[in-house]
């Protein structure tokens, strides 16, 4: 039986793109206990300390090594030695990682699992949360086993080890926060009102309400606008000056949010909204805690002032568009509902879930703060009390309740080895009714291997341009939004391209290098008895190919397709809705609901449905 | 016991700020610390006295207590400093601060509660397991519990919390610390209300647990004992603590508090409520509880997002599997589902499919319910497109453990089944493998080294090997249908085989009753309702095993198809083999793979120059003798036939390198089989090659080869072939054939020193490197050391030796940014100081010295240790090493420093080239010239070696000679240059050239056991004037017209003496290489080396040599 276990952290590190370490933390208190249980654990011989910083960076160089790179093979490839993660072969091995610390004092080589990595902008950010010693040796038994490999479903596999170790995915937390933290990204989901299009977060609602006035009273839509904007913005000036990413990082405030979040190694409350809130306005005495109620630690403040709730339901929609008899398109929507609820008090929301079509939706998952009926919680209602701020309340899978958003198909034919014919046949919107409404919409040919040198033709609908490695057609902008109509447009046209180069790929991939270069009587043979230009391109340019890291879902530089990007309004794909006259509060109050949706693409891709394409089999239910 | 340091000096912010970063780096940079006393007591002393500074920034205060909150761990065991006084001086430190109001600039809330965390890590720290007895752990409590004692105020409440979370981490330290105060802290929950109650409660949780894991009987309830001041509990300092039971009255008590505390999961934080459930589940366990008061509270989480929270509740489940008793379905499908969230970062997708693998495994099977339930699933571990490839990894994963429970779930002896893989519910062990490739289908046509390929073949594995683990236990192996399968059929084949030749080959094959492993695997499903029909009766057992072994059949039959379609997985399938080769479990499946291939691919391959392709592959099956040499001698053959015909002019190279890479298949047949086995099939190739290929050299190896077939016995033939050195051009090297050239007499024979040579390189990524030894002397002198340590001595009694200073057990540690490798440190127990010299001078600083015993004089031996220092160059480059002592004087004092760096020059990498074992002691001299012509050729500017490589020892890594050549003048006189060389270089001279020359160094005797050649006339030196260069010497610029006429030195082949070859090995596997034309009045030394970057050491060292 699994020993109970909380999640307790020794140490964390954050390194940056030099591998040198820039942060460190060390919880003393929680390495006395991992002491403790190696000292009553008969197998357990000598306890290293912690590795110091340049121990702990020369270990990470060492395993980037070993490993190929930062996160490593993850599973085990011909290059992969014994004794290191990727002889486990598993992919979580590129997110859990061991080091072999050489202790400067002593020759001897410690073996320390579990680290977590996580990387984040230029950053990599390793946690090593409390195991206990068996876990280790166990771990240690896995990497250094000579035989093939573990088959599944073994006692002592990989998994079982995951399940007992609730510290692991408590340090992933942990990490997640401080990426966050790091870039500057630890900011509330967005929520969306018609009026003003969006509203602030936590610090927002109190200084609102507190009086305090700790800036300006936020023209919301900028918050809203740079949510997406941000991460991009801080990456790329780290990017171009890696070595000021060490110095812009900001310890100090990291340090206290470790101090206030995880005080002795143990994780209490993670929410950065909550500690930046307190830690910028305190506590007055005007604060006062309910006669009648206990306050969750989760809820710092109580809201006051005039009182509304509001939900946005935000949909992202993902698809493979074939336009193929054999192979059937595949469109999935992730959605969730994002609340914020200015109440004061500590109401409790009813929720009805009655706008759920379950044939549809297929995973709902839920805040903390809702209680869920057992049964599922598919057919009935939820309530919750809602935290300050903004928070997404349900998460869902859906599959589309309407037709696709955008239909047609992408032909590119090669016409030569450095020309191109393509056509497209779009529908956008057909059968969508208002108040849908699609505000932009643009389709973007990648060809990230190939420099682009003119392309040719005209669209019927919106505009084309180009940059070095795409064309660019945008159909819809936002000054000419598009609401309950549908659009037919054609795009044929030829687009030129430089001549090709052989890249030869880096020696970091997966699989066998070398042994396949060696033989280049075959490879010229083959070449030769292709004749259709297409294929001899296509074999060509394979050749070139990289591995793609295991995060990825294919190759897709091996593809040619056309990515969709739109945004649209009005209503959910899925269907969901919100009825606000079904939503109620106790105890009552009168409260206006308001809800608003935002539908926005993902991978929308289609395929060249003269070329090759990724595929999945759809399982039959 | 030291003299008590003198106080520190004070530090600006940022001296700390580096001190901290100092000390958190480590090594070294610590050390810089440590040494001036910045450690231990002084330094904490220093920073309370910083941390009342009112200048002092606050983030800087918050960081220093961090900082001693980290260090302390290390500092309590490094020096073992007086605990009690350490704690009373921060205690002293605390207190006035905890009860200063807050003024918002030197006293903040954040300093307090920074100050009473960091105080509490120290306490806890501080001291051993065992319970500490001591009055400062008393006060920090009261301290604390002053604190905490103000429930609902509002504006210390986050302070207040920080308390609990104080004592909560020392009653986890120490349990049962505040057993009998529990009283009061119940109180206290209950009249908080505001956020901050989480931690009361997490601390009463706490008390409360550990009440119970003591089974300690105290009144919960009772709250006579006032809360301050505090007392530590009495029955804790006794000998017998801890009850033995629960009494009835604490159960009830304890009971209650639990139905207390349960009723708080919703108002905790999530990384609360773990905490809550990691201490109330066991106390719950302890107290026998009904497992719904839980559930009812809990069971809601499976529905949240936070995967902190599933994951909780799957720990929940584990420990009470009664409660979800029927619910496991749910549980499982829930985890599914938190795999497909994509708003989830990847890794918590990931864990959710780890976290459904692990739950499976931990559930008892009753009546199969488990299996017929994740079988039910396994539609929904279908991997979606966009799914990353780790996804998709571990849903292949699943879909291979659906397999392992279809397959199982054939009952063994059971007809029915035969001929339908389908189970139950529609699924399909092949079609689950089929279905789920679909996902990374690209790895067919993409090439070797993609992601999808390596995720396809991982795929394969886990299929392939389904259940049969690894473990001790031989259990499931021994049972598994397909293990007994294949021993059985691995017998009969055996005998089948031999009677296959030696009887009438032709007609066995033809025999479909004769059951060998290439029928048996060839069977489909037509064939064994044949069998079946034609009433086979003594089919029946192998039938049914077959049919339990399909998806192993079936996925064989997708290989071989695979590979005759993509020949670009020929690679990737080959290290597929050796992953199964390599373990003595599953060494078995790799064998039949290639019977498949053997009966199914040979049969199937076009006959033409792409069939090189498939070589790798041929290989593994020619060096298994478990798959029957046949088919493979008659594909060769006909592959031969087609070569010899399709000869033109155009075919190049490429005839010739393909016969001899069919030779060398035909080379490891040789080595694997029986000849007999061999030998008709294999005769006839070979004949007809030696007859008629179009290649010389293929002929030739042919017709040895043939020879060697007929005439040399089996076991001599093998033993001959694996020795190996008498084809060196057919080295089979591991698991990588080299490249085949042709080339002359001569550069074989090179290339065949070269290899004999560097096979004898340790290769230093693999084993021990080659050491460079550099002896040192370690001394100190008396008077600077006292004067500097503070002993006092009389002057003038210094002449005796018993009152000389000592130092004991010195240790040296040694780093060097140069790739020395790791060096190893070195100790010297006992060393006596030096008198002080008349000359000495105050001028010198350091009273201690370490100097390479080559620069120093050998005079006064007992005041010197000698020391040792072992580097393993990764690189033959100059460079410095850091030493650092550490040593004990007299009085225990501990002494800790940096002494002067040693400096490697490039002279100290040089060594002679490793001999190989098996030369003889009189060959020795002719080896060395051997090699130092093989090497002065590979380094020339012909590329004739260049395209070598050349194995190390150990036979993983490979080295490639890429010469470079210098030249360099040297106007020193005949006689001193000879001295030189016989001084520093006698060691490495291979060989004299010359008879002035020889005349004189023979003479001095000094360099002994060389060649030595009275005529210039010899190969050796063939080599060297083949290079035009050496004829006219270095490129010379004239200063004046009519320096010629001068008769500059520039002529210095006026009186040409003789020449000095000198070969210099390099660790770790480079080599330099000098001739050096003597003349009278200047010398030509023509370097050359295969490592260019030490060419900018080499001159330096030269001019060193010979004109000092």
């Amino acid at each position: 039986m699994p020993r109970v276990s909380g999640c307790s952290i020794r140490a964390l590190w954050i390194l940056n793109s030099q591998d040198a370490v820039v942060f460190s933390r060390r919880f003393p208190v929680v390495e006395r206990r991992w002491r403790a249980s190696c000292k009553s654990d008969v197998e357990s011989g000598t306890v290293p300390l912690l590795p110091t910083d340049s121990e702990l960076a020369a270990a990470f160089v060492d395993r980037k090594k070993r490993e190929g790179s930062a996160r490593g093979f993850g599973i085990r490839v011909p290059q992969s030695v014994e004794g290191s993660d990727s002889w486990v072969d598993d992919p979580i091995t590129r997110h859990i990682i061991s080091l072999h610390i050489n202790k400067e004092e002593e020759s001897a080589n410690h073996l320390f699992w579990p680290f977590i990595l996580h990387m984040k902008g230029h950053y990599c950010i390793l946690v090593l949360p409390l195991v206990e010693p068996h876990h280790l040796r166990t771990y240690s038994r896995m990497c250094k086993r000579s035989d093939c490999g573990n088959a599944i479903g073994q006692d002592e596999g990989l998994s079982s080890l995951l399940l007992a170790l609730p510290s692991i995915t408590g340090a992933f937390m942990v990490a997640h926060v401080l990426g966050d933290i790091i870039m500057g990204d630890a900011q509330e989901p967005e929520v969306v009102v018609i009026t003003s299009p969006s509203v602030g977060g936590l610090l927002d609602s109190l200084t609102g309400s507190i009086g305090i006035s700790a800036r300006a009273k936020p023209v919301a839509a900028t918050v809203a606008a740079s949510t997406t904007s941000n991460t991009t913005v801080s990456g790329s000036v780290l990017s171009d000056a890696p070595r000021i990413g060490s110095r812009t990082l900001d310890k100090d405030s990291l340090r206290t949010f470790i101090s206030s979040a995880m005080p002795f190694g143990t994780p209490l409350d993670l929410s950065y909204s909550n500690f930046s809130a307190i830690k910028s306005n305190g506590f007055s005495s005007t604060d006062l805690p309910l006669s009648d109620r206990k306050q969750p630690a989760w809820k710092p403040y109580l809201y006051k002032g005039k009182q509304r709730v509001l939900f946005t339901i935000h949909e992202t929609v993902h698809a493979a568009m074939y336009d193929r008899d054999e192979i059937p398109d595949s469109i999935s929507i992730s959605g969730q509902v994002n609340c914020r609820a200015e109440l004061e008090g500590m109401p409790d929301v009813f929720f009805p879930l009655t706008g759920l079509d379950t044939t549809r939706v297929e995973v709902i998952s839920f805040h903390p703060c809702a209680q869920v009926p057992e049964q599922g919680g598919e057919k009935q209602a939820i309530t919750f009390s809602p935290p300050l701020g903004n928070f997404v309340l349900m998460r869902y899978q859906a599959f589309c309740g309407i037709g696709p958003p955008i239909k047609g198909f992408y032909q590119l034919s090669m016409v030569s080895e450095n020309e191109g014919a393509f056509l497209f046949k779009l529908s956008l919107m057909e059968g969508y009714k208002a108040p849908l409404t699609m505000e932009t919409c643009t389709v973007t040919m990648p060809f990230p291997r190939r420099r682009v040198i003119s392309f040719d033709g005209t669209p019927s609908v919106g505009t084309v341009s180009n940059t070095e490695h795409a064309v660019e057609w945008k159909i819809i902008t936002s000054s000419r939004v598009v609401s309950g109509k549908s659009i037919e447009t054609t795009f044929p046209g030829t687009v030129r391209f430089a001549p090709w180069q052989t890249q030869r790929p880096n020696s970091s991939g997966y699989g066998i290098r070398g042994i396949t270069d060696e033989d280049s009587d075959t490879e010229l043979e083959s070449t030769n008895n292709v004749v259709n230009v297409e294929e001899f391109l296509m074999e060509k340019m394979s050749k070139d190919l990289q591995s793609v890291d295991l995060e990825e879902p294919f190759c897709w530089q091996a593809y040619n397709y056309a990515k969709v990007s739109f945004k649209m309004v009005g209503a959910a794909l899925s269907r969901m809705s919100i009825d606000p006259k079904s939503i109620s509060i106790f105890p009552a109050v009168k409260a206006p609901v308001e809800f608003s949706t935002q539908v926005l693409s993902g991978d929308y891709i289609l395929w060249n449905t003269l070329g090759k394409c990724p595929v999945a089999v759809t399982p039959k239910i | 016991m030291a003299k008590p340091p003198s106080s520190l000096k004070p530090l600006s912010p940022q001296e700390w700020e580096t001190l901290m970063e100092d000390y958190q780096y480590g090594g070294s940079r610590r050390c810089r610390w440590t040494s001036a006393n910045y450690t231990a007591l002084p330094l904490l002393q220093l920073s309370l006295s910083s941390l009342l500074r009112k200048d002092f920034p606050l983030n800087l205060k918050l960081r220093l207590l961090v900082f001693l909150e980290e260090e302390c761990l290390l500092a309590f065991e490094e020096s073992g400093f007086e605990i009690e006084q350490t704690l009373t001086l921060i205690l002293d430190a605390l207190r006035p601060l905890i009860q200063a109001p807050i003024d918002g600039v030197s006293i903040t809330y954040s300093l307090k509660d920074q100050f009473m965390l960091s105080t509490t890590s120290i306490f806890i720290t501080a001291t051993s397991d065992a319970f500490p007895i001591l009055p400062q752990l008393e006060s920090l409590i009261e301290l604390l519990l002053t604190v905490i004692n103000r429930p609902n105020h509002g504006l210390d409440r986050q302070t207040r919390g920080v308390a609990c979370e104080c004592l909560r981490e020392l009653e986890r330290a120490f349990p049962c610390l505040l057993s009998e105060i529990a009283g009061h802290l119940w109180v206290l929950c209950q009249s908080e209300r505001t956020h901050v109650a989480q931690s009361y409660v997490l601390l009463l949780a706490g008390v409360v647990h550990s009440i119970a894991m003591g089974k300690a009987n105290v009144s919960i309830l009772n709250t006579s004992l006032p809360l301050v001041p505090f007392n530590f509990p009495q029955f804790l300092l006794g000998e017998n603590c801890w009850g033995k039971e629960i009494s009835s009255s604490s159960y009830k008590e304890l009971r209650r508090v639990m139905s207390f505390l349960l009723e708080w999961p919703q108002y905790l934080t999530p990384c609360g409520l773990i905490e809550f459930m990691s201490m109330i589940i066991p106390v719950a366990v302890a107290l026998e509880l009904q497992a719904s008061l839980l559930t009812v509270q809990l069971s809601g989480l499976i529905y949240s997002f936070d995967p902190m929270l599933c994951h909780a509740l799957l720990v929940l489940c584990l420990q009470f599997p009664e409660a979800f008793d029927g619910q496991e379905g749910e549980v499982a499908n829930r985890l599914v589902l938190m795999s497909r969230e994509v708003q989830h970062y990847l890794v918590f997708r990931l864990l959710a499919l780890h976290w459904l693998l692990g739950f499976i495994g931990l559930l008892k099977d009753g009546e199969g319910r488990k299996k017929k339930a994740i079988i039910g699933m396994s539609l929904s571990f279908y991997p979606t497109v966009f799914d990353p490839l780790s996804l998709k990894s571990l849903k292949l994963d699943l879909l291979a453990y659906c397999s392992i429970l279809v397959d199982g779930s054939i009952s063994p002896g059971g007809h029915g089944v035969l001929g339908s893989d389908v189970i139950g519910s529609g699924v399909s062990v092949v079609k689950l493998l089929e279905d789920g490739l679909v996902s990374v289908s690209g790895f067919k046509w993409l090439p070797p080294w993609s992601t999808e390929t390596a995720v396809a073949f991982r795929t394969f594995y886990k299929f392939l090997i389904g259940a049969s683990s690894h473990s001790d236990t031989n259990r499931i192996l021994m049972e598994s249908t397909i293990f007994h399968t294949s021993e059985g059929a691995r017998n009969t084949r055996y005998s089948v085989d031999e009677h296959i030749y030696w009887g009438h080959p032709a007609n066995s094959l033809e025999k479909r009753h004769t059951v060998t492993t290439h029928h048996w695997l060839d069977f489909s499903f037509s064939d064994v309702s044949v069998i079946l029909k034609e009433g086979w009766v003594d089919m029946a057992a192998t039938v049914v095993e077959f049919v339990l072994t399909l998806p192993t059949f079936m996925m064989q039959r997708m290989l071989v198809d695979m590979i005759l379609e993509f020949q670009g997985l020929v690679p990737v399938m080959v290290s597929f083999f050796d992953r199964l080769f390599s373990c003595y479990k599953h060494r078995w499946l790799g064998e039949r793979l290639l019977q498949t291939l053997d009966v199914h691919l040979l049969p199937k391959v076009k006959i033409d120059n792409r069939l090189g392709s498939y070589f790798p592959v041929f290989d593994r099956i020619a060096e298994n003798d478990t798959v029957p040499p046949i088919k493979l001698l008659e594909l060769l053959t006909s592959f031969m036939f087609m070569l010899v015909e399709k000869h033109g002019p155009d075919t190049g190279l490429k005839c010739w390198s393909l016969g001899s890479r069919v030779l060398g298949i035909c080379r490891t047949m040789l080595m694997h089989h029986h000849s007999s086995r061999l030998f008709l099939g294999l005769s006839r190739l070979l004949a007809f090659t030696c007859l008629y290929f179009p290649d010389l050299e293929v002929r030739d190896d042919s017709r040895i080869y043939l020879r060697m077939l007929v005439c040399v016995p089996g076991n001599k033939l093998k033993h001959i072939l694996n020795i190996g050195e008498q084809l060196p051009e057919m080295e089979i090297t591991g698991q990588r054939q080299e490249p085949l050239r042709v080339m002359d007499s001569k550069i074989s024979e090179i290339v065949g020193i070269l290899r004999r040579h560097f096979s004898s390189i340790p290769d230093y990524r693999q084993m021990p490197e080659l050491k460079i030894r550099i002896s040192c002397s370690l001394r100190f002198q008396s008077e600077p050391f006292n004067r500097i340590w503070g002993f006092d001595l009389p002057a003038n009694t210094l002449d005796e030796e018993d009152i000389l200073p000592a130092i004991y057990a010195t240790v040296l540690t040694f780093s060097s940014s140069a790739p020395y490798g790791a060096i190893p440190s070195c100790h010297i127990p006992f060393l006596l100081g030096e008198p002080p010299k008349s000359d000495y001078s105050l001028g010198q600083s350091d009273s201690f010295d370490i100097a390479s015993v080559e620069n120093g004089t050998a005079e006064g031996y007992d005041f010197k240790a000698p020391v040792m220092v072992e580097l393993e160059p990764q690189e033959p480059i100059p460079g410095l090493v850091d030493v650092y002592i550490e040593t004990n004087a007299e009085n225990s004092q501990v002494i800790r420093g940096q002494l002067q760096n040693i400096s490697v020059g490039i002279e100290d990498m040089f060594l002679q080239a490793i001999m190989p074992e098996d030369v003889p002691p009189d060959a020795v001299p002719g080896y060395y010239l051997d090699l130092f012509s093989a090497l002065w050729e590979a380094c020339g500017t012909s590329s004739s070696t260049g395209r070598e490589t050349f194995l190390l020892k150990g036979g993983k890594g490979t080295a490639a000679i890429r010469g470079t050549r210098s030249v360099k003048l040297v106007e020193v006189p005949a006689t001193s240059l000879i001295q030189a060389v016989e001084r520093h270089l006698a060691a490495f001279v291979v060989s004299v050239i010359g008879e002035p020359l020889v005349n004189i160094v023979k003479d001095a005797g000094i360099i002994r056991d060389i060649i030595w050649k009275d005529v210039a006339s010899d190969s050796a030196i063939d080599v060297t004037t083949s290079d035009p260069n050496s004829e006219r010497g270095p490129l010379y610029l004239k200063y004046h017209d009519d320096e010629d006429e001068r008769g500059s030195q520039v002529h210095f082949n006026k009186k040409e003496m003789g020449c000095f070859l000198i070969l210099i090995f390099l660790p770790p596997r480079f080599h330099l290489l000098f001739q050096m034309q003597v003349c009278d009045v200047s010398t030509l030394v023509h370097i050359r080396t295969d490592h260019w970057p030490c060419l900018a050491y080499i001159d330096d060292y030269l001019e060193a040599l010979f004109y000092v």
